[in-house]
């Protein structure tokens, strides 16, 4: 029968994606400021990161597939709120563009996806609390 | 929608752990089911009225009804 309860291989596999998409991350970000090195080489190194995080997606889809129903329905939740933060962030964003410049230093991709994800866990705090 | 599982489950003498690792749910879902924060599926709600060898309705019904004595 199976069980759900407890840490298991697929959070390790997570948590080992996650950690390695931050460190190439950094990494990434490291080379990206050595404009010495051609964008042959630059390129792909940005590209890591990317990578590594399609493959913690895949990994979190592989969680939710071994969670139980609850489990399933707190992240459908999660991303209930999660969604419509983020569509509310780019209608913010993209309407302040409309009237004035928006400091690309702090406002451009790479600054954005870390709210998705921020709204993301906001959102599986409060479902996790919800059935608590 | 009332139930009785956290009854059932102490006649049964099962800690939520034991009747989770018997439905194969986590006990997190058997205490939001018990607290009545969580309605589950009709097939969960199938495998505890298989579990405990009664019928769904004598531990699952609709608020406003007494659970057990629908007939």
């Amino acid at each position: 029968m199976r069980t759900v309860a407890g840490p298991n291989r697929g959070s390790r596999s997570l948590l080992w994606a996650a950690i390695l998409f931050v460190l190439t991350l950094f990494v990434s970000m490291a080379v990206g400021e050595m404009p010495q090195l051609p964008a042959t080489v630059r390129v792909p190194i940005a590209l890591v990161p990317a990578v590594i995080f399609a493959y913690f997606i895949y990994q979190q889809r592989r969680q939710l597939d071994t969670g139980d129903e609850l489990e399933q329905r707190i992240q459908l939740e999660a991303l209930s709120i999660a969604y419509p933060l983020t569509f509310l962030l780019l209608v913010i964003l993209g309407q302040l563009e409309r009237v004035i410049t928006l400091n690309p230093e702090d406002w451009d991709y790479s600054h954005i996806w870390p709210f998705v994800y921020i709204f993301y866990i906001v959102g599986l705090m409060i479902a996790r609390k919800r059935y608590q | 929608m009332k139930n009785r599982l956290r009854v059932l489950r102490a006649e049964h003498n099962l800690s939520q752990a034991d009747l989770a690792a018997k439905l194969g749910v986590s006990r997190q879902t058997i205490n939001a089911i018990e607290t009545e924060k969580y309605e589950p599926s009709l097939t969960l709600a199938f495998k505890v009225a298989n579990l405990f060898e009664q019928p769904i309705e004598q531990i699952f019904t609709p608020n406003g009804d007494k659970p057990g004595t629908n007939t």
